[in-house]
């Protein structure tokens, strides 16, 4: 039963694991929320997708794992155009994952750990491995301790936890994370990072407005407008690009402007995504400080 | 331990269910706390007389606040209204009314101590069950003895969309008052009219939301999660049995 979908690699192109093409969508009522957006998925590597509200990243995401379909456009999985029959579908979600931008669209049972159970249980796992799945997922997400708490007893952040931890115990190849930082305070930021940092083999494709969080974690970014995607490549090039960033309506993150600067000093500054990486170049280069300054704001 | 802090103290409602996820004996069997307060309302109606009634309150109402640690104010709170009602219909058997006014009646005074004590006893059963076991453990347990899936389902949706929508209009509430929706009686009254208006739409928005969410996971039909085994105490269960057997013995006796 959907085994076609389940051949890693097969034929077609091995890098890209899911591809969309020219993709129309718009909502019963709407205008075009999706508007011609061709994007690929690349098989191991992060991904961000950046955008101004209402720029069709949701609606995006919905596609990537079948929730709505194209009105024209196709979602291609491993080079094989994708199917919506009940069984396609479900092999489908099997290996991509998806966690809702509101959590509370997403839990229903009356505990925690019940929740984070129902996607392994889906899989058919037995009891054993499922309770082992719950109990990393809620270690990964560090909510053990809410194991037992009723979900509408739980803050946004805490629910939004739940929800993550309720995709990632199904262990999917690739997850699919609409704004999983909103929301999270410092400590949960680092944390979900950390978690989804472990998780070297899945492929990760998550929406955000925090460009800097964007270059410190992402391979690759995809900036959209309109229902559009408008640039997507590397991470750094895309994100220190002012005029696709304008279009997009963000502002190039402080760490790429100022690692431009550096390398306009002739510093090897290709690489910085974090502020502790310009940390560690001014400090081998502390004469840069002045000349930063001298060549004026960053 | 400590006893169970209320958080958010809106309505009864609410906090009836924070207590019954937080407190002291929330991790207990299920079966455990069913034979307090079923057996307590069993033996309630197999033994009627107010002694019976008295003995029943008193052992649940211990339980409840020594054992599960539910404030005793808050209990008390929970009760009086159905109290009130159990006094306000004993008085019926106080007073007679004629032609020549409003007479006590002497011989009424057993039968209202009866019915206040049995029908007080009965109601600290039915709380003590309330606020010490989640409705959805309750649902897991009637799934147990035969409530079809699809039913328990429905309910435990519904359950939770209820404290969903409550927490909406409290906040659509909240954003009313905040932008002076509520000055006027007139202006409340427009405000109650467009929250009640916006809350279907929104929980029908919920509900598909809902659906994308639970498919993402690879649902089924079927709402399957894997519950936490509570490993059930046959020593508590007898002593609570035979607890109840004694106050059955001792009504019997006293009466
Ligand atoms: N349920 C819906 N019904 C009608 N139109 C919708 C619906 N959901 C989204 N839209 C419209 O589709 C377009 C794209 O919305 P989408 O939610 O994909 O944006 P987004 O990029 O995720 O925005 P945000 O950053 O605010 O989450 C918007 O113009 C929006 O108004
Ligand atoms: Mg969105």
């Amino acid at each position: 039963m959907g085994l076609d979908l389940c051949t890693v690699g097969g034929k077609g192109d091995a890098v890209s694991m899911i591809v969309a093409e020219a993709l129309h969508y718009a909502y019963p009522g709407g205008g075009d929320a999706l508007a011609g957006l061709s994007l690929t998925v690349k098989r191991g590597r992060r991904l961000a997708i950046l955008g101004p509200n209402g720029a069709g990243k949701t609606t995006l995401l919905l596609h990537l794992n079948g929730s709505l379909r194209p009105a024209q456009g196709r979602v291609l999985l491993d080079g094989v155009e994708a199917a919506y029959s009940r069984t396609a579908l479900a092999a489908w979600r099997r290996r991509v994952g998806l966690v809702l931008q509101d959590a509370d669209d997403q839990l229903f049972a009356s505990s925690v750990a019940e929740d984070v159970s129902f996607g392994p249980l889906n899989l058919e796992l037995p009891p054993d491995q499922v309770r082992d799945r719950v109990d990393a997922a809620l270690h990964a997400m560090g909510i053990s301790a809410l194991a037992e708490k009723a979900p509408h007893m739980l803050s946004f952040g805490q629910k939004k936890r739940v929800a993550i931890a309720g995709a990632l115990a199904m262990q999917p190849e690739v997850l699919l994370l609409d704004e999983p930082t909103a929301g999270l305070d410092y400590l949960g930021t680092r944390q979900l990072l950390e978690a989804l940092g472990a998780l070297a083999e899945t492929t990760l494709v998550f929406t955000t407005h925090d460009a800097g969080l964007a270059l410190a974690f992402a391979d690759e970014v995809a900036l959209f407008a309109q229902g559009r995607v408008i640039a997507q490549g590397d991470a750094q090039t895309v994100l220190s690009d002012a005029n696709a960033m304008k279009q997009a309506s963000l502002e190039v993150p402080f760490v790429a402007r100022l690692a431009a600067r550096l390398q306009g000093l002739g510093l090897p500054a290709q690489h910085l995504r974090t502020e502790e990486d310009v940390l560690a170049v001014l400090a081998a280069h502390p004469l840069a400080v002045d000349q930063i300054s001298v060549s004026g704001a960053v | 331990m400590s006893s169970v802090v209320v958080t958010k103290p809106s309505a009864a409602m609410l906090i009836i269910d924070q207590l019954a996820h937080g407190n002291a004996w929330r991790h207990h069997a299920l079966i455990e706390k069913i034979c307090l307060g079923l057996g307590g309302l069993g033996v309630v109606i197999g033994q009627p007389g107010w002694v019976t009634g008295t003995l029943v309150s008193c052992a649940l109402m211990a339980a409840a606040v020594w054992g599960a640690r539910i404030p005793f104010g808050f209990l008390l709170r929970v009760l009086c209204i159905p109290a009130g009602f159990v006094v306000l219909g004993a008085l019926t058997f106080l007073f007679s009314v004629d032609a020549n006014g409003i007479h006590f009646v002497a011989s009424g005074v057993a039968a209202a101590f009866t019915l206040i004590g049995r029908s007080f006893a009965a109601t600290v059963c039915v709380c003590f069950l309330a606020l010490t076991t989640p409705a959805t453990d309750l649902l897991c347990g009637m799934r147990r003895v035969g409530l079809p899936r699809d039913v328990a389902e429905i309910a435990l949706l519904t359950y939770r969309f209820l404290f969903q929508i409550a927490e909406t209009a409290a906040t659509m509430h909240a954003a009313q008052a905040a932008r002076l929706g509520h000055v006027t009686p007139m202006r409340r009254l427009r405000c109650l009219g467009m929250l009640v208006a916006n809350l279907l739409p929104r929980a029908f928005e919920r509900a598909r939301h809902m659906e994308i969410g639970l498919a993402a996971r690879n649902w089924n039909g079927e709402l399957r999660v894997q519950a936490s085994a509570v490993p059930v105490s046959w020593w508590r269960v007898a002593a609570i049995v035979w607890g109840w057997i004694c106050v059955l013995w001792a009504g019997r006796v006293m009466q």
